[in-house]
């Protein structure tokens, strides 16, 4: 392990190509292709849902219900969405659904990222207890927060604001992304700190310049989770929120749906220009799961 | 060192910020759930203390154990699909062309929320212009399942779109893990003539041990209080054959006026979490902590 | 340096609290401002209600309608409004009740649903703005289903009968007729179904909708008072009628009368069943008549062929046919902690007195208050819904809505077992019986 270590800190890195593997047998060639077919039919299986929801969202009700789920709309809907842009504030709902998110997911990682740092590299005597009590913050079912949620927010004359539910977002995120920071801070070498402080380094400073930058993959990953959760959420939106000017996305989703039925259509359309963002998030972030681990190694 | 990484200010300020959040927007709900538990109460205007009364009840309450046991069921199931996402994220963090295409399209799904995932799969699963039963009709079966409305299969039928649900969730959080591994840890033993396999469970999974057990904790934890698709896509029927912990929990709360009795139920789910929680970290606990 | 790192990330994210916290300040002085502004007696009535504006168009038209009219006569009037959808709605409802912070006005439905909030004193009682006309405004009988204890906590805006639509198109194409008696009916099943006809549309995830069967033969057979009696605690769930409506269930259900799958589909899917002609008869509230009249996104074709008769009478049963399951459905309530009680209620006066007609015309809800037909433009199947609505010997109220919610819940749970043979018909009473027998308690 050390010898390892050693070269990643001096930034050499062994890569030879091994000679005995770049003449595959048939027997590899064989089960490489079987390997690829069953990676392209799971791609299709797992891209299929976006263009049933593309389908979906261009079909009325009749068509939803009665024809094949991936049947192409025959006559495709527009008005679905011509519908989904006047009928309601989907335009304020979307700005907010981005800023609340943003806000929310940066928080959430900055605030989580310290705790976690403190819990695995530095000597205390609470720090088991403190990741306990985070940890037992992701056991409480939401449906039980909400009544004792709403009267605290009422008392702190924070409902019906944005604040609400950006504070709900972090706190009932952080400890999802605690947990799953903590796999990686354990994996991450000492031996850099401790050259660190050697050179005087402070905490605050090798945090800043080294461990946060080194755990780029793995912010990208809770980034990603984070944002989704948060995209996605609507019942502390509903509960906490009652001025449209404050309401997200979601909501857009509950202007379609009636007392006696839903507009199936027309969800289907908010549904897709709702992901559009996160998709575009999701595609940036996804690439530094990746670039994070050089960066990081260079820095390191 | 040990100076510099034990300094009481910094830690403090590492911590307490978050710590604060936590305690008064989670902790307060906890407390609340707890004394809320205590009482006879619609969850609408006033409450009358009845002490264990509602521990008692929930201990003879056969719906109630019925949807223990199913989200047991489930958190076994979710638990034992870890393994295949795991083999999913070790094939695309392997030396494979088209890898970062092939995980980028792996995840999309992940990004749809539940109501759109309780549509699709309620249109996957409809008992006459469903896919699957298009399917199965056309390659000539004719007993046909219904896979919501039949009390015996329904649970699975749910299940199988939660797990489909959270694989991006995990391959991610699998993916992340594996590409941290330093590439020239692998590349040495490949060039000892170590087989794909022999990288993957010898040094590649022992790597990511840390980031397993999370995982299994957030896998059982997130099903004992799964919510979402059963409740959009069954309500727990029929007749509860899909009720869970949480589906019961919300009917109990906000459909049936129990709320006391809810807030009981909702706080023995926390201390059930807890138990199995504090057993798997038992069970898996290692002395030494890997670094690459 | 480091610690400039530091603090720069520190005041940052102190700016991002700030920020948010900010956003409160700003926005509490505003309110305050428009509060205590230039003249004293201006009131803002907040009002939180169900019919968003993407899918009940109409209605939520008509509600901004009147809300202007109701502004613009009283100038010192800020109606202040939120609407949710109808789960969503139930759920914040009871949230905000806990702690006491209820609208001004809002939405309820009778009985079981609104027990709780008027015995948590959270509505207020409406009797003073019903004397002086307003309550023979209304249709006999919708006032009483919001009345606890001689005392009327809520409005009616809805009153909903529940007729059982069939395709005539279907009907016409195997020479059947639509049924007087239970005993034709089960023969026009029959007739379906031997020519791989689905007989009725179903969608029983949903619960109620199976319950609506179940309160129809429960009324044919033993007679309007049977179900009411046995949910009242007068008379028992394990009266042979109501076992016997539960056998005539499953004798359905095994004559493959309904849509298959049906346990596992909702509403809405069911509808369609009936809304694609697949399935000839759908058994369903008035609320379902624009989607047989108005609504263009349904075939005209498909629109002209709906028609509509009542639920046949069974030879030997006690029911009469003009008794109808139904009754009114949201109504407005007033908080009882509302600092602007007087005004909210003189708000609610003047929305009921305004809904109705609009309702019916505009947005195809069977108002509560009586309409007059004859002046307004209706289609054809409105009017006799209408005038049967006029005619009818009684009216009994949704099963799950009369009960208590905890009763509820059983109901619906064993609906649903019922349908799928899963309980004998026997223990279906006895399961019912015991609920309602612990909840009195």
């Amino acid at each position: 392990m050390n010898r390892v270590m050693e070269k990643k800190r001096t930034g050499i890195r062994v890569y030879k190509p091994n000679p005995k593997l770049s003449k595959p047998s048939i027997g590899a060639t064989a089960a490489k292709g079987i390997l690829y077919f069953l990676l392209v039919a799971l791609a299709v299986i797992q891209i299929f849902p976006l263009v049933w929801l593309l389908f979906f969202s261009l079909k009325n009700n009749q068509e939803v219900f009665n024809t094949p789920p991936l049947a192409l709309p025959t006559n495709p809907r527009w008005e679905n969405y011509v519908k989904v842009w006047t009928r309601g504030n989907i335009g304020q709902y979307f700005f907010n659904s981005v800023w609340i998110t943003a806000v929310a997911v940066i928080i959430t990682i900055l605030l989580a990222s310290f705790v976690t740092y403190a819990i695995t590299r530095m000597k205390w005597k609470y720090s088991s207890l403190v990741l306990g009590i985070f940890m037992v913050g992701m056991m409480i079912p939401v449906h039980s927060t909400l009544i004792p949620l709403f009267s605290l927010f009422v008392k702190t004359k924070l409902i019906d604001k944005p604040a609400a539910i950006v504070l709900s977002y972090i706190a009932f995120n952080l400890p999802v992304t605690i947990m799953i920071l903590l796999g990686f801070y354990y994996t991450l070498p000492r031996e850099i700190e401790e050259a660190a402080i050697i050179d005087g380094c402070s905490v605050n400073r090798m945090f800043f310049k080294i461990i946060l930058p080194m755990t780029t993959p793995v912010m990208a990953t809770t980034a990603i989770i984070n944002m989704i959760y948060n995209w996605n959420e609507f019942v502390f939106v509903n509960t906490f929120i009652s001025s449209d000017k404050y309401k997200t996305l979601t909501v857009g989703v509950q202007n379609f749906i009636g007392q006696y039925g839903a507009d199936w259509g027309a969800i289907g359309a908010t549904l897709v220009i709702s992901i559009l963002p996160i998709l575009l998030a999701y595609l940036v972030l996804s690439d530094r799961i990746v670039e994070g681990i050089t960066s990081g190694s260079i820095k390191g | 060192m040990d100076k510099v990484m034990g300094d009481k200010k910094v830690i403090a300020l590492y911590v307490l910020p978050a710590l604060i959040v936590i305690m008064t927007l989670v902790y307060s709900p906890i407390v609340m759930t707890g004394y809320y538990g205590l009482m006879k109460w619609d969850g609408i205007g006033n409450m009358e203390f009845i002490g264990l009364n509602n521990y008692i009840r929930l201990l003879s309450d056969p719906l109630f154990w019925n949807s223990v046991y199913h989200s047991f069921l489930l958190a076994i199931f979710s638990v034992i699909s870890l393994m295949g996402y795991l083999t999913i994220a070790l094939v695309l963090s392997g030396k494979i062309k088209g890898a970062s295409i092939f995980r980028k399209l792996y995840l999309v799904p992940m990004l749809l929320s539940s109501v759109a995932i309780a549509q699709l799969w309620m249109r996957i699963y409809h008992p006459t212009n469903g896919i699957l039963n298009s399917l199965l009709s056309f390659l000539g079966s004719d007993n046909i399942p219904l896979w919501l409305a039949d009390q015996k299969i329904v649970l699975y039928s749910v299940f199988i779109a939660i797990i489909w649900q959270y694989a991006g969730f995990y391959i991610l959080i699998y993916y992340a893990a594996l590409k941290n591994i330093p590439e020239s840890l692998i590349e040495a033993a490949r060039i000892d003539g170590a087989s794909p396999w022999q990288i993957a469970y010898k040094i590649k999974i022992p790597l990511i041990l840390n980031v397993i057990k999370v995982t299994v904790v957030l896998a059982v934890v997130g099903s004992l209080k799964y919510f979402d698709l059963i409740y959009v896509m069954t309500y727990g029927g029929p007749d509860g054959a899909s009720e869970v912990i949480a589906s019961y929990m919300y009917k109990q709360a906000f459909r049936s006026y129990n709320f006391g009795y809810a807030s009981a139920i909702g706080f023995f789910l926390l201390l059930i979490c807890l138990v199995i929680t504090w057993l798997i970290r038992r069970l898996t606990a290692s002395d030494e902590e890997i670094q690459y | 340096m480091s610690k400039k790192g530091f603090s720069l990330v520190l005041i940052l994210t102190m700016l991002v609290f700030s920020v948010l916290t900010g956003c409160t300040g700003n926005n509490a002085e505003e309110v305050d401002n428009s509060s205590e502004g230039a003249k004293i007696e201006d009131v803002t009535i907040k009002f939180m209600y169900l019919w968003p504006e993407g899918s009940s168009r109409q209605q939520n038209m008509i509600v901004n309608e009147i809300i202007d009219a109701y502004q613009l006569a009283n100038p010192h009037v800020k109606i202040v409004q939120e609407v949710l959808e109808n789960e969503q709605y139930k759920t914040k409802l009871q949230v905000i009740s806990a702690s006491n912070e209820l609208p001004d006005v809002g939405l309820t439905w009778p009985a079981g649903f609104m027990e709780p909030y008027v015995k948590g004193n959270r509505f207020t009682p409406l009797d003073d703005i019903l004397t002086g006309g307003l309550k023979d405004s209304f249709v006999p009988g919708t006032t009483e289903a919001y009345a606890i204890n001689g005392k009327t906590y809520a409005l009616p805006l809805e009153l909903n009968i529940v007729p059982l639509y069939y395709n005539k198109a279907i009907f016409a194409k195997y020479n059947l007729e639509a049924p007087k008696t239970y005993e034709d009916f089960l023969k026009v099943v029959d007739t379906l179904v031997k020519n791989n006809v689905v007989p009725i549309a179903l969608g029983n995830r949903d619960r109620w909708t199976g319950s609506l069967w179940y309160m129809y033969l429960a009324d044919r057979l033993g007679g309007p008072e049977v179900l009411t009696n046995a949910i009242n605690r007068t008379g028992s769930f394990e009266d042979e009628s109501l076992i016997k409506a539960a056998e005539e269930v499953q004798k359905l259900v095994n004559m493959n009368g309904f849509v298959r799958g049906f346990n596992g589909l909702s509403n809405d899917e069911g509808k369609a069943e009936f809304l694609n002609e697949n399935a000839a008869m759908y058994l369903m509230g008035s609320w379902e008549l624009p989607n047989f009249t108005t609504n263009d996104e349904i075939p005209q074709e498909f629109r002209d062929n709906v028609g509509y008769f009542k639920f046949p009478t069974i030879t030997g049963g006690k029911g009469d046919i003009d008794s109808w399951v139904g009754g009114p459905g949201v109504g407005l309530f007033v908080a009882e902690n509302s600092p602007v009680k007087e005004e909210a209620k003189k708000f609610v006066k003047f929305f009921v007195e305004s809904w109705g007609q609009q309702a019916v015309s505009r947005a195809g809800v069977t108002p509560a208050t009586a309409v007059d037909t004859s002046k307004l433009q209706l289609p054809q199947l409105y009017i006799d819904v209408l005038n049967d609505l006029g005619r009818a010997s009684n009216m009994t109220l949704f099963a799950d809505v009369q009960m208590s919610a905890a009763v509820a819940q059983t109901h619906l749970d064993m609906i649903q077992s019922l349908f799928g043979n899963q309980v004998t018909p026997e223990d279906y009473a006895k399961k019912h019986e015991e609920a309602l027998k612990a909840d009195s308690k």
